[in-house]
């Protein structure tokens, strides 16, 4: 961030797209949400809503307990309701969620929703009759819970749909309890957007350009500036995997990147760094927790374990016998 | 480096003076008088200038994630300059250096969320910071209570909290009412019991009064009582006094809690009673949480009260979060002058300012940003010194709003003495910062210069010299060099045998353990930025 400033630069992150499919429902309407731990401990209704909530969170099950009775209060039963498109992984129906499968395309899931919604607020609606009775049975749980959670992942769930929930949120908390939990998008996402968040007042897609930040979700998508040839240098950071940058275009590019990365054109300068948390100490959003935490390690550093943040250091500091730019 | 400035009025209760007179200060700290003929390295005419210990602000909302949420929530204040509610970090610490104030507290982090927040205070560059450790709605907590576990456990446990999350003290907020929300109770009183544990928020209050007083922490329990904003509320707060008075306790924001029925809308200033009640109890301390008129976001941990206010958003958009303990909510709020209920806010807050007359017991806050943002301090001070400007005010005020309060018939001017100790000298005592707050030998050299003129607030709001650590950090109103500060924090002493019970809880209901949440200041790359602030033995 503080390079970025300094270069007059632009912040992106790979993961942006889904980050900020949820911040901008947050900032347009608010929401009600709630934090792995407290559904894990106290929610004994859950609603796993949409697909991909596996692919994006692969221990979902095992780390909300969902086979379990609330964690703090043991006598309370958990019911899960898992409101899928297409199959349903067997596992989840075995661990002993009810299925609830709207129809085979995504598309059809925010409709459907909507009729959930409707349902739950008791106003009259028309549906397929072959979905109308789950659909209301689903609602007569979601009314029934004593602390309620909602469970979706904005990498797999369109705007509109993570609207109607965190709507349906809203109209159960007229009577009962009910939170959201949102699925954290991967490689520190939340992290970074919370950093920006301090130093900037903004989330992710910041430019600097102005000598002041800026927040433009469009203008500031790395992706479409490297296509496009607004941008003329990346700086591309991957550190928790090997992951090829999502542009098309070849960019003058320095890579701080994990072993194994592949890349379209090769990078100009390649730099590898250590995974935080596992070849370095650091600070980063775990999603499980909640919160940013310290990830201490004890093994000996290497080279090859340097964090981003020193290299930045370090090419901050060399950045000084940078003339500066014309104006 | 030697430096004096010499020729100002110095104002430095703590060590009795109040007078014409110079202040020496070397590497770092202020020091008597050297012999005669050492010559200062430096020296700073400040003839006809105000000299005062750097300001501390015991309640600001300044960093942690709930702050942050608001900065997340409300990407339009950043395009208003003059919108302060949540600015950036580094816009933190420049506005408050700018006012002379070198210390602030941010009195409301949970332990599971501490690691952002000092992550956050260490971007403020200029000012001290600490954090409270928020305790109160923990599950693990109210099982130790239900439990009837004994007052040494419960310390055990505050301690070990402080201790992991680099707290300086113990806020509770509204005990128990987070706890019950989760299981929908929508009010909470004093003596409403949370579901499931049978515990009313008496209890968890006196234990963790007990508990604050048992560790040797220097800063009494923090407390933000139920009832937050509720017309007739100030029952809630007389009974609060009169459940935690016989011992040391900080009440928070007062104000909030100032409120009767009376009136045609039925909701009016009770200030003077609590004023009454507040002056009766010795051991009670507040500070008052001021409205100020215009745009700000309230933030707080308090979830339920922010659960009930958010049809009273704007703009129309709030977060609730039902966080691990408290948790918080965020609910942007305009303040109107001419509306009756923010008139009688704000009256009644500056009642309580006027009519506690001990500068000790009464400290300077808005409850930054819920009831203003601090930049509004230098007109809110302006209308403490000044009764003609306070009839200014009044003037624009609704003249109903005015026959709820007693504001408009209290003549009361602070004067330059008692500003000076509710804003350096009783903070540093209610902290346990015996290097800060004065100027005497020994203090640390946090100094703030300010220039009188006919404007009060232009002259609170750009100290002509502000020092830190001894260090020139502002001239004529405007930074210098960027310095970064300190974080206090307490260690108490408890007994070790708590973090295994506390791991096993973890494991058990979250599937970690507890020590995750901990604050490693190495990790944070911030080692050598942490002090320790000594407890009593």
């Amino acid at each position: 961030m503080e390079l970025a400033r300094r270069v007059g630069g632009v912040i992106d992150h790979m993961h942006a797209d889904a980050a900020l499919r949820d911040l901008d429902l947050m900032r347009r309407a608010g929401w009600v949400v709630t934090t792995p731990a407290q559904a894990r401990a106290r929610a004994d209704v859950l609603l796993l809503a949409g697909p991909g909530l596996d692919a994006a969170w692969p221990r979902l099950w095992d780390e909300l307990q969902l086979d379990r009775a609330p964690s703090v209060f043991p006598e309370t039963a958990r019911r899960v309701v898992r409101l899928c498109v297409g199959r349903v992984a067997a596992s989840s129906a075995d661990a002993g969620a009810s299925v609830l499968t709207i129809g085979e395309d995504a598309a059809e899931l925010q409709p459907a929703l909507g009729v959930l919604r409707a349902l739950v607020a008791g106003r009259p609606v028309r549906s397929d009759a072959a979905l109308l009775q789950p659909l209301r049975e689903c609602a007569s749980l979601l009314s029934s819970a004593r602390f309620g959670v909602i469970v979706w992942s904005a990498e797999w769930l369109d705007a509109l749909s993570i609207e109607m929930l965190c709507g349906l949120i809203d109209d159960l908390n007229a009577k009962t309890r009910f939170a959201g939990l949102p699925v954290a998008p991967g490689g520190n996402a939340m992290g970074v957007a919370q950093v920006g968040g301090w130093m900037t007042g903004f989330p992710l897609r910041i430019g600097f350009a102005r000598n002041r930040p800026e927040h433009d979700p469009w203008r500031f998508d790395a992706a479409r500036m490297i296509d496009s040839g607004e941008a003329d240098l990346a700086v591309w950071i991957s550190a928790f995997a090997p992951q090829t940058p999502p542009w098309r275009r070849a960019v003058p590019t320095v890579a701080l990147v994990a072993s194994g990365t592949k890349f379209r054109s090769p990078p100009e300068v390649e730099i590898g760094v250590g995974r935080p948390g596992v070849d370095h100490a650091s600070v980063t959003f775990d999603f499980a927790l909640g919160a940013l935490v310290c990830k201490q390690v004890t093994t000996e550093q290497s080279p090859a374990s340097r964090s981003v943040a020193e290299i930045l250091h370090r090419i901050g500091g060399a950045l000084h016998d940078v003339p500066p730019r014309p104006c | 480096m030697l430096t004096r400035l010499t020729g100002g009025r110095v104002v430095d209760p703590a060590n009795d003076r109040d007078g014409p007179g110079d202040v020496w200060f070397e590497d770092g700290v202020v020091i008597a008088p050297p012999q005669p003929d050492r010559q200062p390295d430096v020296a700073y005419d400040v003839t006809g200038a105000i000299v005062l210990a750097g300001g501390i602000d015991i309640h600001s909302h300044i960093a942690g994630t709930n702050v942050n949420t608001a900065r997340l929530l409300l990407p339009e204040l950043r395009s208003d300059p003059d919108a302060t509610a949540v600015p950036a970090s580094a816009e933190i610490g420049r506005l408050y250096i700018q006012m002379g104030f070198t210390t602030v507290v941010e009195p409301a982090i949970s332990p599971h969320v501490a690691v952002q927040a000092h992550l956050e205070l260490a971007s403020i560059p200029f000012i001290d910071t600490a954090i409270l450790t928020v305790l109160g709605n923990e599950d693990y907590l109210l099982e130790l209570l239900r439990g009837g576990e004994s007052k040494t456990a419960i310390a055990d446990y505050a301690g070990r909290m402080l201790v992991g999350s680099h707290g300086l003290g113990v806020k509770a907020i509204n005990p128990g009412g987070a706890a019950a929300f989760k299981e929908n109770v929508r009010t909470f009183g004093l003596d409403d019991v949370v579901p499931r544990y049978g515990l009313s928020s008496r209890a968890i209050m006196r234990a963790l009064q007990q508990a604050v007083i048992a560790l040797g922490v220097p800063h009494p329990l923090h407390i933000h009582c139920n009832n937050l904003g509720v017309p007739g509320n100030v029952e809630t707060a007389l009974a609060t006094i009169d459940a935690l008075g016989d011992l040391p306790v900080h009440l928070a924001h007062l104000q909030f809690y100032g409120y009767g029925k009376d009136g045609p809308l039925g909701f009016s200033s009770a200030a003077p009673l609590l004023a009454e009640a507040v002056k009766a109890h010795r051991q009670v301390t507040v500070d008052i949480g001021q409205v100020m008129f215009g745009q700000t976001v309230t933030i707080s941990s308090d979830v339920l009260r922010q659960f009930n206010a958010r049809g009273q958003a704007h703009p129309r958009k709030s977060v609730i979060m039902d966080g691990d303990g408290n948790g918080g909510g965020i609910v942007p709020y305009r303040y109107r002058r001419t509306n009756f209920f923010n008139a009688v806010q704000w009256a009644a807050g500056l009642e309580l300012f006027l009519l506690i007359d001990d500068p000790w017991r009464v400290f300077f806050t808005t409850d930054h940003p819920n009831g203003a943002p601090f930049t509004t301090y230098p007109d809110l001070l302006a209308l403490l010194l000044s009764r003609d400007l306070r009839a200014q005010w009044i003037g624009t005020v609704p003249a109903e709003a005015m026959t709820v309060t007693t504001l408009p018939s209290i003549a009361r001017e602070y004067s330059w003495p008692e500003i000076a100790i509710m804003t350096r000298a009783a903070p540093a005592q209610l902290l346990g910062l015996a290097d800060r707050g004065h100027l005497g030998p020994g203090a640390r050299a946090d100094i703030a210069v300010y220039r009188p003129g006919a404007d009060l607030a232009a002259m609170f709001r750009h100290a002509v010299l502000v020092f830190k650590d001894g260090r020139l950090a502002v001239r004529d109103g405007a930074p210098v060099e960027t310095l970064f500060g300190r974080t206090l924090s307490v260690r108490p002493g408890f007994d070790a045998a708590i973090d295994a019970r506390l791991s096993g809880w973890h494991e058990r209901v979250f599937g970690t353990s507890a020590g995750v949440f901990d604050v490693v200041p190495e990790v944070l790359g911030a080692a050598g930025r942490f002090e320790t602030v000594p407890c009593r033995q």
